[in-house]
């Protein structure tokens, strides 16, 4: 009651020094700079692109509101749809093979022999690497007339392979050459959760009379589960925003072949004047890939065993 | 307490926001009646001390100009000129539009778009601008739907470069002025060797622009057309258009043609210069990178005897946006003084371009350009076999992209080439329909 009347009676000059001296302003304060980027560089777009969709537009006219005529037109659009069928693919490739991939490779990697990390190294090397500089080592190894691969599968009697200029194979060579540049990534995600295996367990499970595969079954799987969680979700939002190796390498073709989602948006909105339309392309990828993201969500909390 | 906070966050973000979005594009009209320009351009300096020249003659005529007008700087920006639309089009979302931009020729419809753009149509009848000095196919191209919007920056057209040490090794008599396509191909398939890796020909097959601008050329020549007279239907899926795929087609099935997915990587040009290439097509801006080879140039074959040879040209332009009066004022000064004979001649002579102004080539300095640069000449000439031009369209882009898919789906024999080609104008038709956004 006294401190009621007491707190009505302050001065102003006591509320603005208690805000100024509130730990709030000076969290926020902190968080501002990140904050801020998030919004002009995250928020802005995603509003904008959400305006752009019900737009006819090619950025630099005054557009035209033409309500879902955009996300109509979507259903009839042979290349939408095979662009999907691409990312689908691809992501269906992707995802598992890398992440099996970095799960075998960690294993080996995860004991004690001679140059352990010279070998650790070299594996994460290509995560490293910037695209465009794998895309044309990969454009000369595996070119058709010329390259190195070719050469020495013409030395033991195969080929010559068309890989990226082969209609047939240029998704599968895109494939090949994302896994390897992104294998070091999983791999380093494993390593770190293998380590965090604790000894105690391993050593139980041991005097339990447990060989290696039951141990790998029972113990070490299992205990991976959140690590595999994550490289899973994180690998398919990646994998169905595929763009770089697709613009450097294969420009989409040969023909259609390699025509994924995100690279046929790129073409619609800065090459062919058709903004509108592939803000709404966008909108459908962001939409497919959240209810991904969530199913695997909502799959792993089922499967995934968290240890503490 | 904490809705407080939120809120004086939130203002301080707004705030920010409003403070960096009014930062100037760095050209301004300075109160000492000094005007700064921005003119982007997709030159770069030297080293290498090969790829300079367009620089540095720019610069020079920069230079040239300061001096005579010394209240007017130009400041130029590189650009990368294959991103010159999407930067622009980024740049004018802001209100950062350059003064003067480089753009190529199938840029205009997109650019005409742009209410900032200035509108040349009345200027380009001062005589100064000499615009009936340009080529017919430059001035379609600066055109959009009747309006003047560019000053031709550069013309250049594809004729047929050769092997002449590859065609004398095969006894083949080099290229004439009459060739047929029908010769062409004789020739590409006597020099071709699958064992040392020799085609007769090379064709870019990434279904880009550079796909289908050399696709055109050849279509023109067989007689066939894009669209129809009214530009409302695609017509390259006439008998004319399937003359010209087949032959691509079935030059590729005898493996004489060599199908390059990449031409953006120089790939062609690699293996035109170490002898692995018969021929190619392609532009004067090649000719530099052809060191190694005893190389001839030829005008393109027709598909009959006493055909026209017809070509294609891909003329690119300057732009100007409008940043207020002055700037405009000055830009166009400075454009004026750029297509001056006696700077076009001087820029031909220092970087092998092509002079965008026929009376350049009646110059008595001219004599020198063919000697400087062999081949160059016959470029100069064949800009009198470009007949017509892309159609100045807003769809043409969206267009291009079918056609380009469509040819290379052809030339893997994953569709006939007259399948192919009713795919694309079924495609082209229903963009054409629809307006363009």
């Amino acid at each position: 009651m006294t401190a009621a009347r007491a707190a009505a009676s302050r001065p102003r000059t006591h509320r603005i020094r208690r805000i100024l001296e509130s730990d709030h302003l000076s969290g926020w304060a902190f968080a501002f700079p990140a904050v801020f980027l998030i919004f002009v560089f995250g928020i802005v777009p995603l509003i904008w692109s959400a305006l752009l969709s019900f737009q006819q537009t090619n950025l630099i006219s005054p557009p035209h509101w033409i309500g879902v005529a955009n996300f109509r037109a979507l259903a009839h659009d042979p290349l939408f749809r095979q662009s999907v069928t691409h990312s689908l693919v691809y992501t269906a490739l992707f995802v598992p093979i890398s992440v099996a991939g970095g799960l075998f490779t960690a294993i080996a990697l995860n004991r004690k022999i001679r140059g352990v990390r010279f070998y650790r190294t070299a594996v994460f090397v290509p995560v490293i690497l910037s695209t465009i500089a794998t895309a044309i080592m990969f454009l000369w190894l595996l070119d058709p007339n010329f390259g190195l691969v070719n050469f020495l599968l013409g030395r033991i009697g195969l080929g010559p392979y068309g890989f990226f200029d082969s209609a047939t194979g240029a998704l599968y060579s895109i494939v090949g050459m994302t896994v390897w540049g992104w294998l070091g990534f999983d791999v380093i995600v494993y390593l770190a959760a293998l380590q965090g295996i604790p000894p105690t367990l391993v050593e139980a499970a041991e005097i339990d009379g447990a060989r290696t595969w039951g141990m790998f079954r029972n113990i070490t799987l299992p205990l991976l589960g959140p690590a595999t969680l994550f490289l899973v979700v994180w690998s398919s939002i990646n994998a169905l925003q595929l763009f770089d190796e697709v613009y450097f390498l294969t420009k989409g073709g040969p023909g259609t072949a390699t025509y994924v989602v995100v690279y046929y948006l790129y073409s619609l909105a800065f090459n062919d004047g058709v903004a509108g339309y592939a803000a709404a392309i966008a909108y459908v990828l962001l939409v497919a890939i959240m209810s991904l993201t969530l199913v695997q969500l909502w799959v792993g909390r089922r499967l995934v065993y968290y240890s503490s | 307490m904490k809705r407080l906070g939120v809120a004086a966050s939130i203002a301080f973000v707004l705030l920010a926001a409003a403070c960096g979005g009014s930062a100037g594009s760095g050209g301004s009209s300075a109160p000492n009646g000094v005007v700064n320009l921005v003119l982007w351009m997709g030159y770069t300096p030297p080293p290498p001390a090969s790829q300079g020249a367009e620089y540095e003659s720019l610069k020079g005529i920069i230079a040239d100009f300061t001096r005579l007008h010394p209240k007017i700087h130009i400041r130029m920006e590189y650009v990368d000129n294959d991103y010159a639309l999407q930067k622009v089009t980024v740049a004018l979302q802001g209100g950062e539009q350059p003064d003067i931009s480089y753009q190529y020729g199938t840029n205009m419809p997109q650019v005409a778009q742009a209410p900032e753009v200035v509108n040349l149509t009345k200027i380009i009848k001062q005589p100064a601008y000499g615009w009936n000095d340009f080529t017919p196919g430059e001035r379609d191209v600066a055109t959009v739907g009747g309006k003047v919007l560019g000053i031709p920056a550069l013309v250049d057209n594809l004729a047929v470069v050769y092997n002449k040490t590859l065609f004398a090794q095969h006894h083949l008599a080099p290229p004439g002025p009459d060739w047929t396509w029908s010769q062409l191909v004789a020739d590409a398939k006597a020099i071709t060797d699958p064992a040392k890796k020799i085609f007769g020909l090379t064709f870019p097959a990434d279904g880009s622009e550079t796909t289908v601008w050399e696709y055109e050329a050849m279509l023109w020549e067989a007689g066939g057309h894009l669209l129809n007279s009214s530009g409302s239907q695609a017509a390259f899926n006439s008998p004319a258009g399937v003359q010209a795929l087949t032959l691509l087609r079935q030059m590729q099935a005898a493996h004489s043609l060599y199908l390059d997915f990449h031409p953006d990587a120089g790939q062609s040009e690699s293996l035109f210069n170490s002898g692995h290439l018969g021929m190619i097509i392609t532009g004067p801006w090649d000719l530099s990178s052809f060191p190694a080879v005893h190389y001839g140039v030829q005008i393109m074959p027709s598909f009959s005897p006493g055909g026209s040879h017809q070509t294609i040209s891909g003329p690119d332009n300057w732009v100007v946006f409008n940043n207020g009066p002055a700037r405009v004022k000055a830009s166009l000064e400075f454009l004026q003084y750029l297509v001056q004979p006696a700077n076009l001649l001087k820029n031909s002579l220092a970087t092998g371009d092509l002079p965008t102004r026929l009376s350049v080539q009646k110059l008595p300095g001219f004599a020198a350009f063919n000697k400087k640069y062999p081949g160059a000449g016959l470029f100069a000439q064949n800009l009198h076999n470009v007949l017509q031009a892309r159609p100045q369209i807003p769809q043409y882009p969206r267009i291009s992209a079918a056609l380009g898919r469509e040819i290379v789906a052809a030339l893997l024999g994953q569709a006939s080439p007259q399948a192919a080609l009713n795919s694309a104008a079924q495609q082209a038709n229903s963009y054409l329909a629809a307006p363009a956004g």
